[in-house]
């Protein structure tokens, strides 16, 4: 004798249903994707002919930069300095403001829940405006020059790294600071005792990639006047001194290498 | 000397964990705790801390009632009353010997231990109360990478640098090795009888309760089920603790 099972009779239609359902959904979603990618060719004014027509320029200027002119490296080392100093400078003063800022906005240790709303809008305001932008600002302020460079990449770390730095407390272990809160100490005893310890490779770490990150930075600041070797390549390019502008990408691209590198071995070394 | 008169708790789901408990550990005395889970022992021991506000009682500790307290008032008199946690809660980067210092933050708040030091002094003791665990050899090392035995007893050298009159462990033992386990008991034991602290441990080691207690309190649904010497504590009475109330 043979067992008989009864089909499920709402099975199969159910199951087809699933199927169009499906087939439908991605249907729709391919034509989105097309649509996207029309209306971003057609935004952008794509248009594959000029870099046809703009090959020849570009083999001029090609042409006409090279050799590098090695002659003028001793006047483009003060504008490297300042690019790497700036960058410098952003991110320490950075991190020394976007340190209590991420105490104050990481939920697991900030005094209060008004001092956390404040300190997560400032750092996200901060994070928000672009660093070009801050220049601007701050050149309208203070005057071109490397300081107005140094501040716009101050206040753009902040945020960065205020927010990073506070994801980072965020996740650390708990269980040392409750143990160390029971024994009696205070708060900022806590926080130098406990925190500090427990999380200051990762805060070194993120400020040292931060630093590579403000190196490239600084290089476009100087294009709206902060100072540095981003001036100098803008100006090269205005007076069509081609030669001194590949030197200036030789040495850009050095310093970026170099700096990258080096950061990357420190941050090795810390983890 | 700690002293839990009428202590009670309840939760804010309408749980009761701890129903008139009264509870005294004197100086000098190993106070082991013994309960099935949900039974309310880690209720009592974070109630006795006051990371839990009990509902009513009171909680000696000397001539202050913790249940009283709090703000500064609280933090200065909990500097008395140290607490071992199942796990280590070291700070892992840190030196074990930074670790044991710690201990001594709550006696000395100035810019220098504001600013992350030590003052030597208490360097010099905290190098003294690893000996004492066996540990001093390693004072140097990283606290990350201790095994769970060694820290601890890491643990156990912080709760002594903090000077306290009552250590509190909560399962000291649970994550630890059978050999490991009965150093840290030693320890426990050796804190209440030679140090004269008063101390009260929550186990799940009946055998290590047997070997190492002076005194047993089994709790059942947040009540005490008996409080008696080590020595006339019977089996049946033990067992009577984990069998589901339900049965």
């Amino acid at each position: 004798m043979t067992a008989h099972i009864a089909p499920l009779p709402a099975a199969a239609p159910l199951a087809s249903w699933g199927r169009a359902a499906a087939v439908a959904l991605r249907t729709v979603l391919i034509l989105a994707g097309i649509l996207i990618a029309i209306q971003m060719l057609v935004v952008v004014e794509a248009k594959p002919q000029d870099l046809i027509t703009g090959f020849r320029g570009m083999v001029d200027i090609v042409r006409r930069s090279w050799p590098p002119d090695f002659s003028k490296l001793p006047d483009v080392l003060w504008p490297a300095l300042q690019t790497i100093d700036v960058a410098l400078f952003g991110t320490v003063a950075g991190v020394i403001l976007a340190v209590p800022l991420a105490v104050l906005a990481a939920a697991n240790v900030t005094p209060s829940r008004y001092a956390y709303y404040i300190a997560r809008g400032v750092i996200g305001f901060t994070r928000a405006v672009p660093d070009i932008v801050w220049a601007l600002l701050f050149v309208t302020a203070v005057g071109l020059g490397p300081f107005p460079g140094g501040l716009a990449l101050a206040v753009h770390s902040i945020g960065m790294l205020g927010r990073l730095f506070a994801e980072t407390i965020e996740h650390m272990d708990m269980a040392p600071i409750h143990a160390l809160e029971l024994t009696g100490a205070r708060r900022v005893q806590v926080f130098t005792h406990a925190i500090v310890p427990s999380v200051l490779p990762s805060l070194l770490g993120i400020g040292l990639y931060r630093l590579d990150e403000n190196i490239r930075s600084s290089l476009v600041l100087g294009f709206v006047g902060a100072g540095g070797i981003g001036f100098q390549l803008l100006t090269a390019m205005n007076l069509f001194q081609y030669r001194q502008v590949s030197l200036l990408l030789i040495v850009i691209f050095a310093i970026v290498i170099i700096a990258e590198r080096l950061s990357a071995a420190l941050r090795n070394r810390l983890g | 000397m700690l002293r839990v008169r009428n202590l009670s708790m309840r939760y804010p789901n309408g749980k009761l964990a701890l129903s008139d408990f009264d509870l005294t550990v004197e100086a000098g005395e190993l106070v082991v705790v013994l309960g099935g889970n949900g039974s309310g022992k880690t209720t009592l021991l974070r109630c006795v801390t006051r990371t839990l506000q009990p509902s009513s009682g009171e909680i000696w500790l000397g001539e202050v009632n913790l249940a009283e307290l709090s703000g500064d008032k609280l933090r200065r008199a909990r500097m008395k009353l140290a607490l071992i946690s199942q796990h280590a809660s070291l700070v892992r980067r840190s030196s074990v010997l930074a670790n044991v210092a710690t201990g001594s933050l709550g006696r000395h708040f100035n810019l220098w231990t504001a600013l992350g030091r030590v003052p030597a002094d208490e360097l010099a003791a905290a190098h003294g109360y690893l000996g004492e665990v066996g540990l001093a050899s390693l004072a140097g090392q990283r606290a990350g990478t201790l095994s769970g035995g060694q820290a601890q007893r890491v643990a156990i050298a912080r709760a002594l640098a903090q000077r306290p009159d009552v250590v509190l462990a909560d399962e000291p033992v649970a994550s630890l090795d059978p050999e490991a386990a009965q150093e840290v008991m030693r320890l426990l034991q050796r804190l209440a009888h030679t140090e004269k602290l008063a101390v009260l441990a929550v186990l799940h080691q009946v055998d290590l309760a047997y070997s190492f207690a002076d005194r047993v309190v089994g709790i059942r649904a947040g009540h005490i089920a008996f409080d008696t010497p080590c020595a006339s504590l019977s089996r049946e009475a033990v067992q009577g603790l984990y069998v589901s109330e339900a049965a």
